[in-house]
């Protein structure tokens, strides 16, 4: 396997061959990558991670994961199944099965998540599913900074439509490097909306890759939760591989400490008539640093494109950065095309507002973060789960007052 | 004892008085209006009382029933029992009216010692109050003055000043903006609140909205200071005649 974007970079397979460290540890993309320019790895690569082992004693499933009414659980530690952990009952249309991971071309991180992965969640839905799936992802390093490289595959095929919730979450222990790859197919005229919350600890973290293929008619939600983490990275690249195919991609994030949280999205409109809609709205706070790098690419082909995104941060104080970079490449002429970015800080007349109606000045700011972020959280299309993301962020709230 | 007094209040903005001396009381039951020419300080007047950011009391007091309102907070003033009605109303995306009375309700609630209204008991009394003013009930599931028209905006602020039973409600130009059939609707909000132990004050350019909301008290306002006080039939005559001779007054 030879993964794609070592280059030059400091770790590289040399590099960590003469040091004696894990092979991955050259894997990692270097600050000369362009798309990792924002988000640099130096923290992630000063620590020894080992590959997780599935042997750790895990036998209970965080308290910080939101119960999804009437959803089937599957569960993951360390990126294994655990059956013993997970629901049986997957219900009618939903099949799981656990394949060896191809490696395959990709990123350095898909590579690296394919050479270590121990085998992919493979979900495949025919016809319409009628319960939701909840994927609980639990990082548990114990005693020893560990990596660990969940898999993820959900095909669902013509017509079908299935709603997916994941949980990504960790165990209090030593750090953990968590790379979960999600390939996910939807077929033509299916439906797939897929919510992941992201909620790791201070010291943990989180490289997601998410690669998404969309058929003629198809329509894939996304919504993308980021609440923590010392590093988190959600990139989510989406191909829209037939005509009449529609994206929608939202997200939001609220950050303190010195937490680094990165959303990246490249949406590929390849035929015509297909749709992309993106909505990633922010708070920022401590020393804090949120990225969104979002990237459309129209092909000459894809005429009556309509693609639309948009980034808006929050500043809760002086001291967070935010860096955005929306990306057009138009190569189609019949298009309709248009990204908006902002950033702000609360508006004192709304908090006078508040105030001549006798609500406290912290209470003040939290109604006024959660009516920030719901702009991104009310694209949630099923509500129970718009519910429970809605929650996160009042819990995140109150952790930040307490 | 008046439910509010203001006693020789200064204030200025940016080291530029604009408040030189405003004495007044408003006993339980009344309604004063004050009137006045743009720029005279009637908005600095109901801000200061209100605890806006970015105005300096030099010399004066305001009590509330009693209690010291300059040594409050916004916030504690509002839960005391003052109330208000903005000019402009802010829009507050992503919030909404629901959540925002809740939140408000149960702050003055909690400050009163009182249990907690859940959002069951709150979407009742929603209803009760928005069928006595008129109002579509459906708008409280909008985000707060969000889209909302100018007359929609002030009859929120009604249904608001409603629910949360202030002491004192100041009304700070809440005609502008509005056209006939919305200030009338307004007014019979305002006037469904008028009550023995409440009192209104009641800021204005213009004598239509003293028409709807007739005044016990007027004073006239200019250069900072109240240069004439009478009946409500002192609204007719600013209306005939004009500021002039008390902007000479005041200079």
């Amino acid at each position: 396997m030879k993964p794609s974007l070592i280059t030059d970079h400091p770790f590289g397979e040399d590099y960590a061959k003469r040091l004696g460290v894990a092979p991955w540890r050259g894997h990692l993309p270097g600050p000369k990558v362009e798309e990792w320019r924002f988000t640099p790895l130096r923290s992630l690569a000063k620590i020894a991670f080992v590959p997780a082992t599935a042997d750790i004693d895990v036998d209970v499933i965080p308290r910080n994961v939101p119960k999804v009414p009437g959803a089937v659980r599957l569960v993951l530690v360390n990126g294994v199944y655990r059956k013993d952990l997970s629901d049986t009952d997957l219900g009618k249309g939903v099949e799981l099965s656990h394949g060896k991971v191809a490696a395959k071309e990709g990123s350095s991180l898909v590579a690296l998540n394919a050479a270590y992965a121990p085998a992919s969640l493979a979900l495949h839905v025919n016809g319409k599913a009628k319960k939701i799936i909840h994927i609980i992802s639990i990082g548990a390093a114990g005693p020893t900074p560990t990596a660990l490289h969940p898999r993820i595959t959900l095909t669902a095929e013509a017509g079908a439509s299935v709603t997916l919730v994941e949980s990504h979450v960790g165990l209090p222990g030593e750090a953990y490097f968590s790379n979960p790859v999600a390939s996910i197919t939807v077929g033509e005229g299916a439906s797939v909306r897929r919510y992941v919350s992201v909620d790791e600890d201070s010291e943990d973290f989180h490289l997601a890759t998410s690669l998404v293929k969309v058929a003629g008619g198809g329509t894939y939600e996304g919504f993308h939760l980021g609440l923590g983490g010392a590093l988190t990275r959600q990139e989510i690249r989406v191909a829209l591989t037939g005509e009449n195919a529609n994206v929608r991609l939202n997200g939001a994030y609220a950050l303190t400490g010195t937490s680094h949280h990165d959303i990246t999205t490249v949406i590929d409109h390849t035929l015509p008539n297909c749709t992309s809609n993106q909505i990633f709205k922010g708070v920022v706070d401590g020393e804090s640093h949120a990225v969104y790098q979002g990237r459309i690419h129209v092909a000459r082909d894809a005429q009556k494109t309509n693609a639309q995104l948009v980034h808006k941060a929050l500043f809760l104080s002086r001291g967070p950065q935010v860096d955005c970079k929306p990306e057009l490449e138009i190569y189609a002429d019949d298009v309709q095309c248009a990204h908006g970015a902002a950033t702000g800080e609360i508006d004192p007349n709304h908090l006078f507002y508040l105030a001549a109606r006798g609500i406290d000045p912290e209470t003040a700011r939290s109604l006024l973060v959660e009516g920030f972020l719901a702009d991104g959280v009310n694209e949630i299309g099923d509500e129970a789960v718009r519910e429970i993301f809605g929650a996160a962020i009042g819990g995140w709230l109150k952790r930040r007052q307490a | 004892m008046a439910l509010l007094e203001i006693e020789n209040l200064h204030a200025s903005v940016g080291g530029k008085e604009i408040l030189k001396g405003i004495t007044l009381a408003l006993e339980p039951g009344e309604v004063h209006a004050i009137m006045g020419p743009n720029g005279t300080g009637k908005s600095t007047l109901s801000n200061v009382i209100a605890g806006r950011e970015g105005y300096e009391v030099t010399k004066g007091n305001v009590w509330l029933d009693g209690k010291d309102v300059l040594a409050m907070a916004a916030d504690a003033r509002a839960r005391a029992g003052i109330f208000l009605a903005f000019q402009y109303p802010v829009e507050i995306p992503g919030v909404t009216t629901s959540a925002f009375l809740k939140t408000a309700l149960n702050a003055k609630r909690r400050a009163a010692g009182q249990p907690e209204i859940d959002a069951m008991e709150l979407l009742k009394l929603v209803k009760a109050k928005t069928a006595v003013l008129g109002m579509p009930y459906d708008m409280i599931k909008r985000a707060l003055n969000v889209g909302f028209s100018g007359g929609e905006k002030k009859r929120a602020e009604v249904l608001q000043m409603t629910m949360l039973e202030p002491i004192v409600a100041i009304l700070d130009e809440t005609d502008s903006g509005l056209d006939i059939d919305a200030l009338k609707v307004v007014s019979e909000g305002v006037n469904s609140l008028r009550s023995p132990d409440r009192a209104f004050l009641v800021i204005t350019h213009y004598q239509r909205l003293l028409d709807y909301i007739v005044p016990d008290h007027v004073h006239v306002m200019a250069g900072g200071k109240i240069v004439a006080s009478g009946g409500k039939e002192l609204a007719l005559e600013l209306e005939a005649e004009g500021y002039a001779k008390y902007l000479n007054a005041a200079a």
